[in-house]
């Protein structure tokens, strides 16, 4: 789409029509400049509303890495925090460059097949605002998956291995995902009314309780899964214990931040707003992820009290965020009922899930895989129970397809189904290789010294509270790395006269 | 004239020949036949939406820079010892209040006041907002609010230099000074049309194409850590960062929580401060504003990106270890070098620029170790020194094509050298640069020498000792010591104890 001068293309297009107004006493040509000029604002202002409007969407997702920091370093103890948000500032900024290189390419070019994208590697090819708006709003989701996965390695990973699963995962496994679902030539997709779809439906999802959420969580599980449960979370008779996080402060901020980064990242997803029905489409969606997530902390609250006879801060946080991540797939697409509906479901899926990981000893510091695996399955298939017909018409220009519920067909389903299983079987098979061979190459989980005294200590050159007299990060292990650093705590940086 | 045949068949007509889609043609038919062919009204509709458009963009972009007021108060309170955290963030606090004022009074009108007409050296007109008019580019209230953020983050950066050891008299006299006079006058040199080295100044442009600075790293970034620099320097290291045998004593910060909160919000708010300063979206004619803004955001991420990787893998080789806060002060640096020519560089360049702005942080830090230099927050190191990086960068990778979508600039512009553009951008960047170090040495060197000749400048060392937050804050011992904000909630002293959860 281009911007035109009044005379040129556009006016010679008319001017034949015009002339015959001129019997009525009409000045063409002058109507002819105006029409032109008509046209052409509404383009630009069209054009500058809808980036301004993805743009800002790619924002706020980007804030949802704020989100997430702070909910990671409220979850996890003291004497790791330093480490979990600095793999969190390295999935976005290893992400851009991966992304960047060869992972949009992968999602989006256009020289690809149905499989993989090609083309488009480095930006070479890059012209128009939407390449860039785009790019931008895509990496934003990228950095988002590679840090899920890293809620449920915390602890006990190598920073070693964070690098490579991060690049890994956002240059290659996620942009393939993502190019089967969201790329108009991907063999998943909904979209493109023009071509065939699989069962005459393709799968829906909107925002990405697939593509992102459960592509997250599954490479977060097999990383965990892998290296092993934290020391001391499972003991030698095999009850659990829990390991609380050390700031309720960190992990409620957090979750606010991921709220707000969340009206990003499920409007957004429609990449358009300067049209009536867009327009429609992303107010519907934030008012059911609204809906969807207060249902699911309530749920929670109420869930946990009966569970656990008191009103617990974090997992209602965690059921929160449970809600968010089974609502991005449906979003679009389901009535508000029906959110809150969801949500309520997904409170129960998030408990279901814990529960069960806890009886195969899986340990996971921030329940990634539980939550975004878990209420992001639930999601998926949601959509094909209770995706309104109208609503999906809407978003994709054609019909025939929706929710069980409401069409009575399952084709919708099945595609939920069958997509839901490839991606959990693509990610699976890459990330297990990866974690495997990073295992077996001593690269994955650090040594049970570092592990007792703590990742920022061991790791990364201090305790993150240096000076901190009340906190049991100053309880330092009797190594001589400890006493070092207690030392050296007392002389320099002690906040008392 | 009435929606007649013809008609709809001349807008089918013209919604093809400008491409229109199905919805934008709709609503072309819609506003000519609803105002009965009264085109004028039409195109009056049209005209506001863009106004609305372009107005939303501007005052969004302000809030995003203003919550990097917020990121740099987290930075700044997590950089620095738990005893002197309430006294940054509330100079944080006051850099965005006072700054308000003084911006209100004469910052502005110093720095746009009097529009293309004013002189070369330094605005002259609407002091206190006097004649704001919405038709007025540069005397419209979405502009001013938008250029008060960056006021206030220039005022913001001086603040971390001379963190932990200057008297809160100090930091409101110099911030008043810097928001309301020394920066707006160095705003108006390279922003203003009518600014000697502006890029604007389309009557009398220097050098063929003036200072491409585009959001800053000159005019915020250099001014605001010189400014810095003359604070702390002249009034000496915090006690203990040097010892008598000439070694340096690390002072770490209290949180790397607020570090990493804090740059993370600085991110944030960047999207603001790097594609919010073209201050218009929709596309006029050839103009393709929303690419420009679009392009903008990607080299902000990316060279921010490659900076912090670059010194994830610089320190760990030079240190040992991965350090959050090395990386986190590296990120910023790129974003602070990346600032001058985001609108003007292509996505590669914007990735060494990220590798070489690490490399110069981590540069600057050793020098000014040498120098006995004490920074807290790495202020001068690195929005003056990455900053300079950033300015001098465009001269020599400024894409002829990208100048002169961003600025207006005709065929035959002097644009980056390696593209074959000639040494004239180079050179007014140099120039440019030159002056404004000048300008803020001299003039914010006056300031903190005359507050040390009248003994307002430093605390005293048992000030010092104590920490400013008992001593100038109020803040008493009772409770918990330790971190003021984002205190982890630990009743008892075994890991296993830790409790998170809320008693109701």
């Amino acid at each position: 789409m281009g911007v035109l001068d009044a005379d040129g293309e556009c006016f010679t297009a008319i001017r034949d029509e015009l002339v015959k107004l001129e019997s009525q006493g009409v000045n063409g040509t002058l109507l002819a400049t105006h029409l032109c000029d008509l046209a052409s604002s509404l383009v630009s202002s069209t054009y500058g509303l809808n980036t301004f409007f993805v743009l800002i969407s790619a924002y706020l997702v980007f804030a949802m890495q704020i989100g997430f920091a702070m909910l990671c370093a409220g979850s996890v103890r003291a004497k790791n925090t330093m480490n979990i948000m600095l793999t969190n500032v390295l999935d976005a900024a290893a992400g851009a460059l991966s992304y960047y290189l060869v992972g949009y390419g992968f999602a989006y070019g256009k020289d690809g097949n149905k499989f993989i994208g090609s083309g488009s590697f480095a930006m070479h090819d890059f012209k128009s605002d939407v390449d860039y708006r785009n790019w931008i709003f895509q990496w934003a989701f990228a950095a988002a998956s590679a840090g899920i996965a890293s809620g449920s390695i915390a602890e006990r990973t190598q920073f070693t291995a964070y690098l490579v699963y991060s690049t890994f995962l956002t240059g290659f496994v996620y942009p393939v995902v993502s190019h089967w679902v969201w790329s108009p030539y991907g063999w998943l997709t909904a979209l493109d009314p023009e071509k065939e779809h699989l069962f005459k439906s393709g799968m829906v999802d909107f925002a990405g309780s697939g593509v992102v959420h459960m592509v997250g969580g599954i490479a977060g599980f097999w990383g965990a899964f892998l290296e092993g449960p934290r020391l001391g979370r499972f003991d030698v008779r095999g009850r659990k214990q829990e390991i609380k996080g050390h700031s309720g402060t960190l992990i409620v901020l957090g979750s606010f931040l991921l709220w707000f980064g969340w009206y990003g990242f499920n409007p957004g997803s429609q990449v358009a707003i300067a049209d009536q029905v867009s327009a429609i489409i992303v107010a519907r969606c934030a008012i059911t992820t609204t809906l969807c997530g207060a249902a699911a902390a309530v749920t929670t609250l109420f869930a946990k009290k009966l569970l656990v006879a008191h009103w617990s801060v974090a997992d209602v946080c965690n059921g929160l965020l449970g809600g968010f991540a089974a609502i991005t797939a449906g979003c679009a697409f389901v009535e508000p009922w029906a959110a809150v509906l969801l949500g309520f479901l997904a409170a129960w899926t998030l408990i279901g899930m814990n529960a069960l990981m806890e009886k195969f000893q899986y340990d996971d510091p921030l329940e990634a895989f539980q939550l975004h695996g878990g209420c992001g399955l639930l999601g998926v298939l949601f959509v094909g129970l209770l995706g309104k017909e109208d609503y999906v018409e809407q978003v994709f220009s054609r019909g025939n397809f929706g929710g069980l519920f409401y069409t009575g067909s399952g084709r919708l389903l099945a595609a939920q189904l069958v997509g839901a299983i490839v991606i959990i079987l693509w990610t699976s098979l890459l990330m297990g290789i990866c974690f495997a061979l990073l295992k077996a190459f001593n690269l994955l989980r650090i040594s049970q010294e570092d592990e007792i005294a703590g990742l920022d200590l061991t790791r990364h050159g201090g305790s993150n509270y240096p000076g901190d007299d009340h906190h049991p990060a100053k309880l330092y292990p009797p190594t001589a790395l400890g006493q070092a650093a207690d030392s050296n705590a007392k002389n320099v940086y002690s906040s008392k006269v | 004239m009435e929606c007649n045949s013809t008609l709809l068949t001349a807008l089918a007509a013209v919604a093809s020949a400008t491409k229109l889609d199905v919805n934008q043609s709709a609503v072309l038919t819609e506003l000519v036949c609803g105002y009965d062919g009264r085109i004028s009204d039409a195109m009056s509709g049209i005209s506001d939406a863009v106004t609305g458009t372009n107005t939303m963009f501007l005052l969004f972009s302000a809030y995003l820079v203003f919550i990097m007021q917020a990121g740099f108060g987290m930075l700044c309170a997590g950089s620095v010892r738990a005893k002197n955290a309430l006294n940054i963030m509330l100079t944080n606090v006051m850099d965005a209040a006072a700054g308000a004022i003084s911006y209100f009074l004469f910052g502005f009108a110093f720095a746009f006041g009097g529009g293309a007409d004013s002189n070369g050296f330094i605005g002259n007109d609407n002091f206190a907002q006097s004649r704001f008019h919405a038709d007025e580019p540069f005397a419209r209230y979405e502009m001013w609010m938008f250029q008060w953020a960056f006021a206030a983050a220039a005022a913001g950066i001086t603040s971390g230099s001379i963190a932990e050891r200057t008297q809160f008299t100090a930091y409101l006299a110099y911030s008043t000074f810097l928001t309301g006079f020394v920066y707006p006058v160095v705003s108006h040199w390279v922003w203003s049309p009518s600014g000697w080295i502006s890029a604007f100044n389309t009557g009398n442009m220097f050098l063929d194409v003036g200072m491409v600075d585009f959001a800053g790293s000159g005019v915020v970034h250099m001014t605001g850590g010189i400014a810095g620099f003359m604070g702390a320097w002249i009034e000496g290291p915090r006690i203990g960062r040097f010892d008598r045998t000439g070694g340096t004593q690390e002072m770490k910060g209290h949180s790397g929580t607020l570090v990493i909160l804090g740059t993370f919000l600085l991110w944030f708010g960047w999207y603001g401060f790097n594609p919010g300063s073209l201050t218009v979206i929709v596309p006029v004619g050839k103009a393709l504003n929303q690419a420009v803004v679009a392009r903008t955001a990607v080299t902000t991420t990316l060279c921010g990106g490659a900076a912090a990787l670059t010194t994830l893998f610089a320190r760990r080789w030079m240190a040992g270890h991965w350090n959050v806060t090395d990386v986190c002060n590296g990120l910023l640096g790129g974003f602070a070098a990346v600032t001058a020519g985001c609108s003007v560089i292509e996505p590669w360049a914007a990735i060494l620029l990220g590798f070489l702005a690490a490399w110069t942080l981590i540069g600057m830090n050793r020098l000014a170790e040498k120098i006995k230099y004490d920074d807290p927050l790495e202020a001068f190191q690195l929005h003056g020194g990455c900053g300079l990086l950033g300015v001098l960068y465009v001269g020599l990778l400024a894409k002829k094509s990208f100048l002169m979508e961003a600025f207006p600039k005709v065929e035959g512009t002097p644009y980056g050298l390696f593209y074959g553009g000639g040494g004239k951008l180079l050179a007014a960047q140099l120039i440019g640069a030159i002056c404004i170090a000048v300008w803020t040495a001299v003039m914010m060197g006056i300031l903190f020498y005359v507050l040390q000749i009248f003994d307002l400048l430093r605390i005293s060392p048992d000030e010092e000792a104590a920490g400013l937050d008992r001593t100038a804050h109020g803040k008493s011992d009772e409770g918990k010591g330790g971190p003021t904000l984002l205190v982890p909630d630990v009743q008892g002293t075994s890991p296993a104890k830790q409790d998170t959860e809320a008693t109701v």
